[in-house]
């Protein structure tokens, strides 16, 4: 059982060396989705900021996923190769599961605060209800994270240097949270490109956690969807299985 | 046990046109301390990344303990028993050293023994410090720490003491003598003279990616010292074929130096009666017994390090 004691004992490192004693990254998680809702709220809502936060809360959630495994994984791993702190890992005899896993965990974790902070300012000064089921909620957001955490490790598989690391996830972010549904509604597109936007792994995710947390649909209700985001999580770890790099 | 500890052989590495290592070869015996001795960029770390796994050979092979790092499968299994210091690594910077060393006990299913191993490299009372808030000679004993949490049979140290003060550098070769001790191999490089002396049963001496020379430091010496340097300046002084037959000289401006091969007394008397025939006036001559940075310096035509060659170019001018 050691491994799993080492799972657990890098998951709780991860957590406090990049997030904990991290004052901007603290910034960058928390306080700045509970600003972006505060401004979408009050931009978008019109009349009814309720509806509008309903909508904008799993949506910037969603993003939060998005930029965990572009930025948070795939960046860092890049970065990480570049100073030469995967290298010194590389030797240690853990699996090298063991470390991608604790990965994915510590950024489970953290986007599970990230939610909960999100859904508690969202109830309180916009009336915001989560009705979901929790484990259901639970499920789709860990879905999500393996999801993207695991194309993100292709970003940190394939590049380089840690600046088109950095470029490439912003690029990928970014732009992506604007065309997924997250902050603005798919149907404001014209219907054929609404079309081909539901076609991406981020709107169907998106999508499906907000149906599952917001409008208390079942996991069963996007079986179709959450089994081809399980086939991106699967290529994703594969392609960074066979292409990456530790020094 | 009457194989090797490491056998590397013809090991050729190239980054792209460069050759790093070109056709090295060579083994360590069990329970010995192996040193490569070099200038920056003659290849030591690239031969001792190969060791280690981190490179992979163009050409040529390298066993650690009879396993093949190249191998993925005995490459895992090598991990457990060799521990490794490296020169070009970082621990995460908001880490303190009590969480390293409790992390990497866990790594290795070892009892966790932070307080003890940081006491052995001299960091007891900064277990609690921030990795990124300690000297680079203190992150440098902190790799030494975790490279031996787990008792490896081989150790590897890449540039040990590079920034370290002397506290540090005492520290570490304290520890080397510790781990020979008892019993383990280890592998090292090195660019400083004094090290090597010191703690290196064999010493490589590497130059542009070969191996120029192999043996004890005394070996080295007495095979390419000679017996006597004799090194003096004096201007209009110059060489006839009786005393190019002293033994191997050497020329910068005004200042000459001669590695004797035959008796010292014998050699200097002829120096001296040659510049008073010349009617030359010798200034600040010096004798001393070769050591092995002469030894070095006789066998690459350089000196160690680049502060060295500055030294003696400033002399010569």
């Amino acid at each position: 059982m050691n491994v799993l004691r080492v799972l657990l004992a890098q998951t709780r490192a991860n957590f406090l060396w990049y997030f904990m004693r991290d004052g901007e990254m603290i910034f960058w998680s928390l306080a700045i989705p509970v600003f972006f809702l505060f401004v979408f709220s009050f931009a978008m809502g019109g009349g009814s900021t309720q509806s509008t936060s309903t909508f904008l809360v799993p949506g910037l959630i969603g993003a939060q996923v998005l930029s965990s495994g572009f930025w948070g994984v795939g960046a860092m791993l890049a970065t990480f190769r570049e100073k030469k702190v995967l290298r010194r890992i590389y030797l240690t005899p853990i699996p090298s599961w063991t470390f991608f896993s604790a990965l994915v965990l510590y950024r489970m974790s953290l986007l599970a605060l990230q939610a909960l902070v999100l859904a508690i300012v969202g109830g309180l000064v916009f009336h915001v209800h989560v009705i979901g089921n929790p484990l259901s909620i639970a499920l789709i957001l860990a879905l999500g994270a393996a999801t993207f955490v695991s194309l993100g490790t292709v970003i940190g598989a394939v590049v380089r240097s840690t600046e088109s690391a950095n470029n490439i996830a912003s690029v990928l972010t970014v732009p992506l949270a604007f065309l997924s549904d997250a902050y603005i509604p798919i149907d404001r597109f014209p219907a054929a490109i609404a079309n081909l936007l539901r076609l991406l792994p981020s709107t169907q995710f998106i999508d499906a956690f907000r149906g599952i947390a917001m409008y208390g649909d079942s996991l069963a209700h996007y079986a179709v969807w959450i089994g081809i985001l399980c086939l991106w999580a699967f290529a994703g770890t594969a392609v960074s299985a066979r292409y990456f790099r530790w020094v | 046990m009457s194989e090797a500890a490491i056998a590397v052989s013809h090991l050729v590495k190239r980054f792209g046109d460069v050759v790093a290592v070109d056709d090295v070869s060579f083994e360590v015996p069990r329970g010995t301390i192996f040193g490569l001795l070099g200038r920056n960029g003659a290849g030591k770390t690239t031969t001792l990344e190969t060791c280690i796994g981190l490179t992979v050979p163009t050409r040529g092979t390298v066993r650690v303990l009879g396993l093949d790092p190249t191998k993925r499968a005995e490459f895992q299994r090598l991990k457990w028993r060799i521990g490794v210091q490296l020169q070009a690594t970082s621990l995460p910077e908001k880490a303190r050293v009590s969480e390293i060393l409790d992390l990497y006990a866990a790594y290795y299913g070892v009892p966790p023994r932070a307080a003890e191993f940081a006491e052995r490299v001299g960091l007891e009372d900064k277990l609690d410090r921030f990795v990124g808030k300690m000297s680079g000679g203190e992150q440098q004993r902190l790799a030494l720490a975790i490279a031996l949490l787990h008792d490896p049979e081989v150790v590897f140290l890449d540039e040990p003491t590079a920034g370290m003060d002397a506290f540090g550098r005492r520290i570490l070769w304290a520890e080397v003598e510790r781990l020979k001790a008892a019993g383990k191999t280890l592998v090292l490089t090195t660019h400083y003279i004094e090290e090597a002396e010191r703690l290196c049963d064999e010493i490589c001496i590497v130059q542009a990616g070969k191996i120029v020379a192999r043996d004890t430091a005394a070996a080295l010496v007495t095979a390419h010292g000679g017996s006597a340097c004799i090194d003096f300046a004096a201007r209009g002084f110059s060489l006839d074929p009786s005393l190019e037959n002293l033994g191997r000289w050497s020329q910068k401006g005004e200042r000459w130096q001669v590695f004797v091969a035959v008796e010292p007394g014998h050699a200097l008397g002829a120096i001296v009666s040659h510049a008073n025939a010349l009617g030359v006036s010798i200034d600040d001559l010096d004798l001393h017994r070769p050591g092995l940075e002469d030894a070095f310096i006789a066998i690459t035509g350089e000196a160690l390090d680049d502060d060295a060659l500055a030294g003696t170019a400033g002399a010569a001018a």
